[in-house]
Parts: C-alpha cells; sequence; structure tokens
C-alpha cells in the first residue's frame, strides 16, 4: 500500500494543484482523482468470531478533515442501519472510493438475497467484491479493502483484497498508512511467527509454536493495543477505535477513544 | 369462434377484453402437441424420464435429446418445439455459470427456473427503449431438476413464465393420464430406483409406441453423481426391471 497514492507531484493530499504558478509563465492544470485519506484497519479471525477494527480520523495531508469518520460498513442488512447484517466491509484508503464501494456492495447483497431467497454467504460475498474491484481494472477503487464474517462451518472468515481484486482467505490482516507497523505484531501475536518451543533445539533445529486460533478476549485485547501503538508512531492514525464483533448471533459494535493528537 | 377471437389474435401482447392473451394460451396448446416428459421426486434425487417419438426406423434414436444439462447439478426434459427449448437452455446455462463466476457456489435450482421464466415473456413487440428478442412466446414447456444445498427439486416452467415446484409431474401428450397415474402411485418415501419404474411404469401407459430401451430416456439428479444420462446399457437394465405384460 506504502506509496499507492504517489501522484503525479506532491501535493499534500489534495486532488488539485495548489502551488500558485508565476503569472508569466504558461499555467498547466492538472486533476488528480486520488486523495489519501489516511487511517488504518485490521481484521482477525477466531475459531467462531472474527473482530474488525479501523480508526475514525480522515486526514488529507497533515490535516484532519474529521475525528468520526467510520472505516467499517454493516453489508446486507435491513433499513438504514442495516439490522441483522452478518457481512461487516472494511476499507481504507481513498474514502470517496471506499464509500462507493460500501454502497455498491451492500446494493449486490440485498439483490442477492431477493433474486435467491437466502441471505448471500461470506464466501460468495468475497468472490462478488473481487469481481466488483476487478470491473474498475483500469480506474480502480484505491482502497485496501477487508471483508469478516462467519462462514458456512460456523468459523470465522477473514478476506482481504488489493485494489483490483486479487483477494486471500487469511487468519489476520492489518491494512492502510499504520500496515507496516501493525503486521508484524499480527505475524508475531496471532501466527506465531518466531516463536519458537524452548530447548527444543540449536538454531535452525528449534522448533516452532503451531498457531492456534486465539479466544476472543485476547484478540480484543491485540487490537486495542495494536492501535494504541500505532496511534504514538503515526499521524494519520487516531481520534477513535470502531470495532465490531462477529459472531454467529449477529455483530457488536464499540467505539474506544485514541489519542487525538 | 376464430372470428370472434380474431381481433386479439393479432397483437401478442394485447389482452382480449376477457382478459387473455390468446397467443400465450395457443403456446400452451402446443405442448400437449409434444411428447411425454416426466419427472419425479425423491428424498436422495429426482429422475426425469421422456418419450422419444421413433417416427421412421431409419432415425437413429440418439440423435433425439430431449433431456439435457444445464449445470453439473441441474438438467431438464422438455416437450413441445425442441427448437425454442435449445434458446431457453443455453440461456440457463449461461445464468448458472454467471452465478458460479461471480458467486464461487452453484445457482440454486429455482433461481434457475426464475431465469429461465424471464425469458418467457420477451416476445412481441417490446416496450420502448427494449429490444425485443422473440416474435412469439416459446412453444416448449420444461421440467427442471437439480439438487442444491436444501436438496433434490423439481420444478414445471410454462411458456406464460410461471413455475411451480412438482413431487411429480408429466406434461406432452400423454401428461393428463400421467399426472393421474402419478398422482396414484407416488409417496414421499418413494427411493430412486422406484422412481425410475414408476417414470418408466407412466411412460408405458401413455405411449403409442411399445416402450423399449430405444424409445425412451431416463436421467438423474442425485447429490454425488449430479445431473447424469443414462447409458444405453443402464436404460436396457432398468427397462428389463419393468413387468412384462
Amino acid at each position: 500500500m506504502a506509496g499507492m497514492f504517489a501522484g503525479p507531484q506532491e501535493m499534500m493530499g489534495y486532488s488539485f494543484n495548489t502551488a500558485p504558478t508565476s503569472a508569466s509563465e504558461p499555467r498547466q492544470h492538472s486533476f488528480y482523482p486520488y486523495t489519501d485519506n489516511g487511517g488504518s484497519t485490521l481484521g482477525i479471525s477466531g475459531a467462531d468470531f472474527t473482530i474488525m477494527a479501523g480508526d475514525t480520523r480522515s486526514t488529507s495531508g497533515y490535516s484532519i478533515n474529521s475525528r468520526h469518520v467510520p472505516k467499517l460498513f454493516l453489508i446486507g442488512g435491513e433499513g438504514p442501519k442495516n439490522k441483522g447484517a452478518r457481512i461487516v466491509l472494511s476499507v481504507v484508503g481513498f474514502a470517496a472510493d471506499g464509500d462507493a464501494l460500501k454502497e455498491k456492495l451492500d446494493k449486490e447483497v440485498k439483490m442477492y438475497k431477493y433474486q435467491h431467497g437466502k441471505p448471500m454467504t461470506v464466501s460468495a460475498c468475497a468472490q462478488r467484491l473481487s469481481h466488483i474491484l476487478y470491473n474498475k481494472r483500469f480506474f480502480p477503487y484505491y482502497v485496501h479493502a477487508i471483508l469478516g464474517g462467519i462462514d458456512e462451518e460456523g468459523k470465522g472468515a477473514l478476506y482481504s483484497y488489493d485494489p483490483v481484486g486479487s483477494y486471500e482467505r487469511e487468519q489476520c490482516r492489518a491494512a492502510g498508512a499504520a500496515s507496516s507497523l501493525i503486521m508484524p505484531f499480527l505475524d508475531n501475536q496471532v501466527n506465531f511467527k518466531n516463536h519458537h518451543i524452548p530447548g527444543s533445539g540449536e538454531g535452525h533445529d528449534l522448533k516452532p509454536v503451531v498457531a492456534t486460533p486465539l479466544p476472543k478476549e485476547t484478540v480484543i485485547e491485540l487490537v486495542r493495543d495494536a492501535f494504541t501503538s500505532a496511534v504514538e508512531r503515526h499521524i494519520e492514525v487516531g481520534d477513535g477505535l470502531q470495532m465490531m464483533i462477529l459472531t454467529k448471533d449477529g455483530v457488536e459494535e464499540q467505539l474506544l477513544p485514541l489519542k487525538k493528537d | 369462434m376464430f372470428i370472434a377471437r380474431s381481433e386479439y389474435d393479432r397483437g401478442i401482447n394485447t389482452f382480449s377484453p376477457e382478459g387473455r392473451l390468446f397467443q400465450v394460451e395457443y403456446s400452451l396448446e402446443a405442448i400437449k402437441l409434444g411428447s411425454t416428459a416426466i419427472g419425479v421426486s425423491t428424498s436422495s434425487g429426482v429422475i426425469l424420464g421422456v418419450e422419444k417419438r421413433v417416427t421412421s426406423t431409419l432415425l437413429e434414436t440418439s440423435s433425439v435429446e430431449k433431456i439435457v444439462e444445464i449445470d453439473r447439478h441441474i438438467g431438464c426434459a422438455m416437450s413441445g418445439l425442441q427448437a425454442d427449448a435449445r434458446s431457453m437452455v443455453e440461456h440457463a446455462r449461461v445464468e448458472s455459470q454467471n452465478h458460479a463466476f461471480h458467486y464461487n457456489e452453484p445457482l440454486r435450482v429455482e433461481s434457475c427456473t426464475q431465469a429461465i421464466c424471464d425469458l418467457a415473456l420477451r416476445f412481441g413487440e417490446g416496450a420502448e427503449g427494449e429490444e425485443s428478442i422473440m416474435s412469439r412466446p416459446f412453444g416448449v414447456a420444461l421440467l427442471i431438476a437439480g439438487f442444491d444445498e436444501d436438496g433434490p427439486s423439481l420444478y414445471h416452467a410454462e411458456p406464460s413464465g410461471t413455475f411451480y415446484r412438482y413431487d411429480a409431474k408429466a406434461i406432452g401428450s400423454g401428461s393428463e393420464g400421467a399426472q393421474a397415474e402419478l398422482q396414484n402411485e407416488f409417496h414421499k418415501s418413494l427411493t430412486l430406483e422406484e422412481a425410475e419404474l414408476l417414470v418408466l411404469k407412466t411412460l408405458k401407459q401413455v405411449m403409442e409406441e411399445k416402450l423399449d430401451s430405444k424409445n425412451v430416456q431416463l436421467a438423474s439428479v442425485t447429490k454425488d453423481k449430479g445431473f447424469r444420462i443414462y447409458q444405453d446399457a443402464e436404460m436396457e437394465e432398468v427397462v428389463a426391471k419393468l413387468p412384462k405384460n
């Protein structure tokens, strides 16, 4: 994701050229259609739950647009508040594209229920989202999307995407501005990378610890730690932490404060 | 009778004062001229059976295709104008593959049936801005059998665009007699083997020709094997099980 928003020139996150040019020279106008709105998201799936999280700050360059712009969306519920939804989409990158993508996927999931008389499964939704992204292969939605839900076997399901629709089911994924800070932490704490059984050997003979699904309470703690740490080291992350906890009983949303500096 | 109707026979999408669409009603008559097709649904799968009218001893019976595959898990039997069924089946196949492409899961049987029926009323002049593809209604009815996450199911789709789900259904020229027979013989605890025999026995009663392994065709849809048309050897085996008389 890093460098994804490198525009024609360095433009401080504005979509248009702000630098005044001298009157004598010919003026070149430009329009760059993308803006980086910063922020970070993550998702972790467990044995029978999935947790999605994202900060609520929206930025352009060094400015804060708002302290409360959610990056997590309920997909395919009923009514204006999407009641009863069982799928959550998180998007980080260019917020306007993220919003458009959310609206499109939500429409598709709702239409699917009317057409086929059953709610869409996460795996079907994951495939659909991939196609929606790829359909704009040559003018992409500038977002890193993560889709979470509970699969048909009742297990936590998490899918992550690149901006043009490549996707993969994973145990955990961090995306956005602080992804390079959070992802290694998750590799270590969720997938037990670089954990070894003490005394099991020397050097390459050391036996790695086999990753097992973590309990929900542990994962919630990991998410909070990941974000409080990211806020310390990344200026585009902060203000609030939006968390959605998906279980077989539905989706529970939590909002927690983060540092506003 | 025809003189009285003629005014409303022209515009095929025009209602008669009694509120009828004559061309659609006539298309239902076309099916009654077709060969008999029967479907029976059991708890473990669906059996489809059709009679092949062998009009000449020189006719290669294997070229009469009245049962076709739509997808691995859906198949259909037809009665009426077979050429019309080709475009319906083609549409259903595309729809089924598109669904698998978009959603990474098999299309439901009801959704497949709905997709076919969506085609049925696309005849006539067409509204402004929309291109109409057919000049007349379809002259064929389909029995659509499939197996999805809810188990086996059998649907009957008509040229009028309506469809219903059945436990057992007969269409075509012998449908009246066959349906009465199915009504008497069907019960929920039929096995797949019993259903094969019920289909053949019913076909035998309504066919003009003497039933043999060449002038009937069976197919099954089950969870494990999906849609499958019976091979010649299997047909001979099943026909041999029929009581002789």
